[in-house]
């Protein structure tokens, strides 16, 4: 491999981690604003409910929803059962009105309608899904997809979730969607200077984005090298080759940009 | 040149073929029926408010309205007046029962088949795709899913068939394909999956089930197709004799 490559694949890994910091930040300080809200309660001995809680949420998710054009598609917090007085199951979530062919913005935000009733046929235990299982296991943010997000609005999706602590229990998530069909024109232009192909994969080697438009998004890499060139990255590896496949991990966005020459 | 299409540019005619804005009500109230009769919605159940329904289905409350008088004249909702007022469920097994019959029997075989068709199409291609999609993380979730189904009541089966086939089509990684997978479930689910009120249906259900699953870790397309494709046939040939059993009876009563 010359060194050539290798910098132009750590410029491009990030910029992946430089399109996602701006994500990460926003749904870091929405935790903070949650938090404080549990304290707050807390010590004023009140019961903390859905009703004073959603509009904290919905004022905190609004001007990512409303940005003209932005990456972020769905935002807002996720309650672990129980912890709010008013509501055992509860999803304050928020969807930027999205329509047609183009999946382009067509103007205001709007309310998930979730089903929260866990006698109803509709009703999904969310703790069963990954943006909840996984963050709740580690303790720590992570990124989900990308996948199709049959509980929001069936668009392919990626998921970034970070639970929320108080007095030492998770007492819910806060997060965002982002479209992978708006993730695309971002990231895709970096990708194509690269020398042979480069591709944008999740940890299982699934495509979110490459240069070669044959590496279909949502599949998966089956190719043995990048197998195993993602199995180091997987091991904590920053950077891998195996034969023509060089894997780099784009930092703490949890996505490998792999190049094949 | 297709004697169907002689001069005519499909593509061309489509443009101003009418929207299908005509009977809206008449949707409303089947899809409403459909969730109640086939037990999507529980016996007890508040409807949404008539706005709130108008707003979640895209429709006008006029429209909602039409459909809710409809219910309860065919004893399918109850509503009542005041602070807790507003439209219940009163599912009854016996007029659901009715209701599934008269539905069945009103229908052609041709149209059953027809729909069968169609959701053939989504989901054979789905599990196909989702063959060559899925992960191992994917698979192993899918087998647990398995294990938690409740087989022991036709609407458990129904219940486990639904999330399956849906889960299936979200492996595919195609949003249109779950779309449309939602959309036929909620339009032909109850009817196709009444094969599930069988107990022999069930466990049959469940062991292709199983043999989907393995499909897709084995990352075989043509077999994950081929196995769902069985599935969906056995379950409309199952209505159609069904049919034919329901109308012998009705012509032996009537004679």
């Amino acid at each position: 491999m010359n060194g050539r490559v290798a910098d132009h694949g750590q410029r491009t890994a990030a910029h992946v981690q430089e399109v996602f910091l701006p994500v990460f930040d926003l749904v870091e300080l929405w935790r903070g604003e949650i938090a404080t809200l549990f304290e707050t309660f807390a010590a004023s001995g009140r019961p903390l409910t859905a009703s004073v809680l959603d509009p904290l949420m919905h004022e905190l998710a609004s001007p990512a929803l409303s940005a003209p054009q932005g990456l972020i598609t769905g935002a807002g917090f996720v309650a672990t059962p129980g912890v709010l007085a008013d509501a055992p199951w509860h999803l304050a979530w928020w969807l930027r009105e999205i329509r047609g062919l183009d999946r382009g913005d067509r103007g205001g935000i709007r309310r998930l309608e979730a089903v929260e009733d866990p006698e109803s046929d509709e009703f999904r235990d969310y703790r069963m899904l990954e943006w909840w299982r996984v963050p709740e296991r580690t303790g720590e943010r992570h990124v989900t997809g990308p996948y199709v997000d049959y509980l929001c609005t069936d668009d392919y999706t990626i998921t970034v979730t970070v639970p929320v602590v108080h007095a030492a229990r998770m007492v819910g998530m806060v997060g965002v969607d982002v479209h992978v069909s708006r993730i695309e024109p971002i990231l895709l232009p970096s990708l194509r200077d690269a020398e042979g192909t480069a591709t944008i994969v999740n940890a299982q080697g699934r495509v979110v984005v490459s240069s070669e438009t044959r590496r279909v998004t949502g599949s998966l890499l089956r190719d043995a090298e990048v197998h195993d060139a993602l199995a180091v990255i997987h091991d904590g590896g920053r950077t891998s080759t195996v034969g023509g496949t060089t894997a780099i991990s784009c930092g703490d966005t949890e996505l490998i940009l792999v190049q094949q020459r | 040149m297709t004697q169907l299409t002689a001069g005519v540019d499909p593509a061309r005619s489509v443009v101003f073929a009418p929207l299908s804005d005509v009977g809206r009500s008449e949707l409303v109230l089947q899809r409403l029926q459909n969730a109640i009769t086939g037990g999507v919605l529980h016996d007890g159940e508040r409807l949404p408010s008539e706005s709130e329904l108008g707003r979640r289905l895209g429709v006008a409350v006029v429209t909602v309205r039409e459909a809710l008088e409809s219910l309860r004249d065919a004893g399918l909702i109850d509503t009542r007046r005041g602070r807790d007022g507003g439209s219940f469920v009163t599912f009854d097994p016996e007029t659901a029962r009715r209701f599934v019959d008269a539905r069945i029997h009103g229908l052609s075989r041709l149209d059953l088949r027809d729909a069968a068709v169609q959701y053939s199409a989504i989901a054979g291609m789905a599990a196909e795709i989702a063959a060559d999609r899925a992960s191992e993380d994917d698979v192993a979730g899918l087998r647990e899913l398995e294990e938690q189904a409740d087989a022991t009541t036709g609407t458990g089966a129904r219940r486990a068939v639904a999330r399956f086939q849906l889960e299936v089509a979200a492996l595919s990684q195609s949003p249109r394909l779950v779309r449309e997978e939602l959309r036929l479930q909620a339009e032909i689910g109850s009817l196709l999956w009444l094969c599930l009120r069988d107990e022999h249906v069930r466990t049959r259900s469940s062991a292709a089930r199983g043999a989907v699953i393995d499909a897709l870790a084995a990352a075989d397309p043509e077999r994950a197709r081929s196995v769902t494709l069985q599935r969906i046939t056995g379950a409309v040939e199952w209505l159609l004799d069904e049919k034919t059993r329901l109308e012998l009876e009705s012509d032996a009563s009537a004679s």
